[in-house]
């Protein structure tokens, strides 16, 4: 990549940001983690989720071949850099509540059967089966058929801070069944700028967001895909001040790194 | 034509980028006979959710709740029924079976697929392009509710246990009224006129939801508005919250059975304020709607619908194309 087009991120970005309350009118769901057969939401929604909803980035309606398992962040969300950053959103009272759901996977057809984590609807496979045999269609599944799931309930707020111009949209879609969150967006506040010192933040960060030469001391992680959030992040180097809220300067989409 | 004046919101064809076309559609679903929603686990027998009542009334009440999973099953089935009747469906690349709902083995290139989305299949994975919404009911779930006292059946789903002893226990198996209703939002994607037809069509002819059986789940599906936009319109709940405020300020007795027609007109005027919000461009007519539905039911009739589902179903031909070839080539390259 030539340098010229390196060093257009690091001039000075942005000179407001907007906060933002979101409101789930649905219950949300992310497969944040997996213990035994229940799949648990993180009290978070990742800012890569809110990029591609705000409809910054557009990921393709069909994946085929690699792209299938292969996330699109870096050439999505990169080329962002300098016009719009968003925060991951946090929950508005300590803890957001949620609920569990039961899961599980049906067939359209007439007959079917659930098998090795899948569901069979071949009948003639059933005797081939009863021999010992394995047919195709009773071979376990990658992927589970039946489940339990940590859901954000519905009515949980969560905040945010998004930088950049542009109307957002006043209903967005998020999570693997694309709830539905209102946007709720706040007046625009200056973004100051502090010099290098030592500071605590006080809202989520993406650890694959931070600049380069900042120094973390402490913070809390929150484990999720595709990359941790960190909370109540102590470090040294520049900031930010957006009304009360503190964070390191110069926050960018994976570092504003284009590079694989 | 009412579907012309929806073209700037619908696509010319297939594309696999959004492009933020985004047409709403309001939802009227009625129950016609008992019907039973359960709630998946543990918690209440029925599905139901304390949420504020109105928008301006902000008590809390229970309001019965049709989750997103229970509308989209049943209606993708229906037209999968007719897809199937005319030989639509294909067969999945990875078993050799016909295409198939949630058994890892979609067939990728039906209208179904195509529109209605699948995860991971034999190569690739389709987001779904019609993204529905759990409905509330707009009477508090109270109202709404009957019970009845039936035999307990055990866990071997008979009358008798694993000894063989009859069971002695009943219990009590609570049911939704018929004549119930439910307000809903629909959002189709970047569809294409016939793929707005496809959906609605299903909707239209869908009548059975819930659980599995021939004598309840019997509902009725009607269309009270189509908008056209770059956005989203408001959530149901917002919707139901803002007729629940409606029918309290036009003293409308808030008991079932509820007035359909005090309920449809108390609907309009709260959707009829949504064209000045964010994103959201235009609402067809009264007389356009009724145009939309006309043609959506000509296209599904008995002498249109085999001409119709084909003519879907080709549209999708030049995509499917370049997928062989691509995956021809890999394995040339290989
Ligand atoms: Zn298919």
């Amino acid at each position: 990549m030539p340098q010229s087009e390196l060093n257009l991120s690091d001039s000075p970005t942005f000179t407001t940001a907007r906060l933002v309350e979101l409101w789930c009118a649905e219950p949300v769901f992310f497969a944040s983690r997996e213990l035994s057969d229940t799949y648990y939401t993180e009290g978070a929604i990742g800012n890569y989720a809110l990029a591609y909803a705000l409809g910054w980035a557009r990921a393709p309606y069909r994946l085929t071949g690699k792209d299938t398992g292969r996330p699109r962040y870096r050439e999505d969300l990169t080329p962002l850099a300098g016009q719009h950053y968003i925060l991951p959103a946090w929950p508005v009272e300590n803890s957001p509540s949620y609920r569990f759901e039961r899961f599980n996977a049906l067939s359209d057809a007439y007959w079917y059967a659930m098998t090795n984590n899948r569901v069979a609807t071949a009948r003639e496979d059933l005797p081939l089966k009863r021999t010992g045999k394995k047919p195709n269609t009773y071979r376990p599944s990658n992927f589970p058929q039946t489940g339990r799931l940590r859901i954000i309930d519905r009515g949980n707020r969560f905040q945010t801070l998004v930088f950049g111009e542009g109307e957002l949209p006043e209903y967005i879609r998020v999570g693997k069944f694309t709830s539905k969150v209102r946007v709720d967006v706040g007046e625009a506040l200056p973004v100051r700028q502090l010099p290098a010192d030592t500071y605590r933040c006080n809202t989520y960060l993406n650890s694959a967001d931070l600049p380069p030469d900042l120094e973390p001391f402490a913070f809390d992680l929150i484990a999720i895909p595709p990359a941790s959030l960190l909370k109540n992040l102590q470090f040294h180097g520049e900031a930010w001040q957006i009304g009360n809220f503190l964070i390191p300067a110069n926050l960018e989409f994976l570092g504003g790194n284009s590079r694989e | 034509m009412s579907i012309e004046k929806l073209q700037s919101f619908l696509a010319p064809n297939y594309e696999n980028f959004p492009k933020g076309r985004t047409i709403g559609v309001v939802v009227l679903r009625t129950t016609q006979s008992e019907t039973i929603f359960r709630t998946e686990g543990t918690g209440e027998p029925m599905c139901r959710e304390s949420v504020q009542a109105g928008v301006q009334n902000t008590e809390s009440i229970l309001r019965l709740v049709m989750t997103k999973r229970k509308q989209v099953a049943p209606e993708r089935r229906r037209g999968r029924e007719f897809l199937r009747n005319h030989e639509l469906l294909y067969t999945a690349p990875k078993s050799d079976s016909p295409c198939s709902l949630n058994t890892n083995a979609p067939c990728e290139m039906c209208v179904d697929c195509f529109l209605y989305g699948f995860a991971a299949g034999g190569e690739g994975a389709q987001k779904s392009r019609i993204w529905t919404e759990d409905a509330f009911s707009v009477l508090p779930s109270t109202e709404l509710i009957g019970d009845r006292t039936i035999n307990a059946v055990f866990e071997t789903g008979t009358m008798r246990d694993e000894k063989g002893n009859a069971s002695t226990a009943l219990k009590t198996s609570e049911y939704i009224k018929p004549g119930v209703h439910f307000l809903d939002i629909a959002t189709l994607k970047d569809v294409t006129a016939d793929e707005l037809r496809y959906a609605l069509g299903n909707l239209l002819l869908t009548t059975r939801y819930g659980a599995v059986s021939s004598r309840v789940g019997r509902m009725e599906n009607q269309i009270l508005g189509v908008f056209g936009g770059i956005s989203e319109l408001p959530s149901s709940l917002e919707l139901v919250q803002g007729v629940y405020d409606r029918l309290i300020a036009e003293n409308v007795a808030l008991e079932h059975p509820l007035n359909t027609n005090a309920l449809i007109e108390a609907t309009q005027s709260v959707i009829n304020t949504w064209t000045n919000k964010r994103g959201i461009s235009m609402q067809l007519s009264s007389e356009e709607l009724d145009a939309l539905i006309e043609d959506i039911d000509r296209h599904w009739s008995l002498d249109e619908q085999e001409t119709f589902l084909k003519r879907l179903d080709e549209s999708y031909q030049p995509y499917r194309q370049i997928k062989q070839q691509s995956t021809k080539k890999g394995r040339k390259n290989k």
